[in-house]
């Protein structure tokens, strides 16, 4: 069989990582498996045929197939990628397949990221604070096109956990906000509808597990699915920080 | 409840100020080394051209303060960039096997990958990882340069020796201390251009040139001034004679 494109079909082998920790008698290890690759194939659709073919307790997480649901972050030879969102194609014959690190292991390839991104969520009260009473009269605020694009922006944030997985310090630090969580914050930094002032920003961003624990690895950006734009995130935050500590002083000095 | 969020704050100004000695000492150490590179590189012209830089550095006493702030930064900049340096040895492990997977990932030659592969290469993890090889090494190869260099610039004001000199180098390189200096050449230049690549993208990705730029740049100043550097250490070691000796007039002895 040929591929499209005139490439002959390949034997596909996985090795993938197999772990129950609800079993006591499971150890760690991995599987191997193989099947022959079809045209297009993503891994969502490999790692199908395996649990089809091969084994069906093989726990691994899906929901959209089409990089939307953030579910199916896994380390794809080395590094954290959507299953969906990546071709057998762009692989040698030989992937492993391990389950995203810094969270915790449900089975095999499945994570739990809910409880790290409600940790996140709670730590830097990612909502939007707002102190006026709501007046249901009165005219909606309006917001520039620039401020809304950018809110957008970091609003296509899917929570698949591949920056944290690939951050050093998210791997050594379960509090430290990592790519996702600076993400969150700037969204919000940046939204004229909160109306938290710099300052009280300052000790969740400037913290050593804020924007000043980053050792500047940059494998958020690199790995992050969406492609968002997670290095200026992060500049932007650290000149903010260092804006408001200045600001800060001046005005104390002001007022002594 | 307050004094928590209080403590918290300072902390987070703590924070700011350690990131703020670390960046602002490694950038200000990584323009002397340039700066330095020029200087000693004066051994292209020969001893008159290398002689007479030293003594007018020494003798207008800008050689002695400069080697007590250069040390002192040396020093802050060791204490202020290694509070990130994971302590345990698992954990080093652990960021050691991330940054290896991540750099490695993606390599690999598949004929059939196509330019929309999510696999971006990465190498960054990885330098970082020898940023923190390297400035171990000039911890203890640096250390020891400082103190025989500042031996040098500071015994003359006691009249023992004369500073600073073209024969006392090269005697030394030649009898071998080539090698720890090709060493420290390497890794300070190393250090120096992935650090202010860092340092580029931490506060100003957003900024100014795009970050495949910045890395392209890197590579270069990195290969210009260890080119600089190794030519300088080549003639030094008494390798190769001075091939800007002509600028003084050809006479390099």
């Amino acid at each position: 069989m040929t591929q499209e494109h005139g490439t002959p079909s390949r034997r596909l082998k996985f090795e993938i990582f197999r772990y129950n920790p609800e079993d006591e008698n499971s150890e760690p290890h991995s599987d191997v498996f193989e099947i022959d690759e079809t045209p297009f194939m993503s891994l969502y659709i490999a790692l199908n045929k395996i649990r089809e073919l091969h084994d069906p307790g093989l726990q691994f997480d899906f929901a959209c197939r089409s990089a939307i649901c953030g579910s199916c972050g896994m380390v794809v030879n080395g590094r954290p990628a959507l299953a969906c969102r990546t071709l057998t194609s762009d692989l040698p014959e030989d992937i492993q397949l391990y389950p995203l690190p810094a969270f915790k292991l449900i089975g095999d390839l499945s994570v739990d990221t809910g409880t790290w991104f409600r940790g996140m969520g709670e730590r830097t009260e990612a909502w939007i604070h707002e102190r006026q009473a709501f007046d249901p009269e009165a005219e909606e605020e309006r917001m520039s096109d620039d401020i809304a694009a950018a809110i957008y922006e970091g609003d296509r944030c899917i929570e698949c956990g591949c920056c944290v997985a690939s951050c050093g310090v998210a791997n050594l630090d379960d509090e430290f906000l990592a790519g996702a969580g600076m993400n969150r914050v700037a969204r919000f930094m940046m939204d004229p509808r909160d109306t938290r002032s710099e300052a009280e920003w300052f000790d969740v961003v400037a913290g050593d597990r804020g924007v000043f624990g980053c050792l500047g690895m940059m494998a958020c950006a690199d790995v992050c699915p969406k492609e968002l734009p997670l290095l200026e995130v992060y500049a932007y935050l650290r000149r903010k920080t260092l804006g408001a500590r200045f600001a800060a002083r001046h005005e104390k000095k002001g007022s002594a | 409840m307050r004094n928590s969020q209080t403590s918290a704050m300072a902390a987070a100004r703590r924070e700011l100020a350690y990131e703020v000695i670390s960046g602002g000492s490694g950038l200000l150490l990584a323009l002397f080394m340039w700066g330095h590179v020029v200087l000693v590189g004066s051994i292209l012209t020969g001893e008159r051209g290398f002689d007479w830089m030293a003594t007018m550095l020494e003798d207008y006493y800008i050689a002695q303060p400069t080697v007590f702030v250069i040390f002192t930064l040396f020093l802050v900049h060791a204490v202020f960039a290694a509070r990130k340096i994971p302590s345990q040895l698992r954990e080093r492990k652990q960021i050691l096997q991330l940054a290896k997977g991540l750099s490695q990932s993606g390599r690999e030659k598949v004929v059939t990958r196509t330019e929309y592969s999510p696999f971006r290469p990465h190498v960054e993890s990885l330098l970082w990882i020898w940023q923190v090889r390297t400035g171990m090494i000039m911890l203890v190869l640096g250390s020891f340069h400082l103190v025989l260099l500042g031996i040098d610039i500071f015994t003359p004001l006691y009249g023992d020796i004369a500073g600073i000199e073209a024969s006392t180098s090269t005697a030394r390189v030649s009898a071998g201390l080539w090698l720890p200096y090709a060493v420290l050449l390497l890794c300070v230049e190393f250090h120096a251009s992935v650090g202010l690549y860092r340092l580029a993208i931490k506060w100003g990705a957003d900024l100014w040139l795009s970050r495949k730029t910045m890395h392209r740049l890197e590579q270069v100043i990195f290969w210009v001034v260890l080119v600089l550097g190794g030519v300088t250490l080549i003639v030094l070691a008494g390798w190769m004679d001075p091939p800007l000796a002509f600028l003084l007039d050809g006479t390099s002895t």
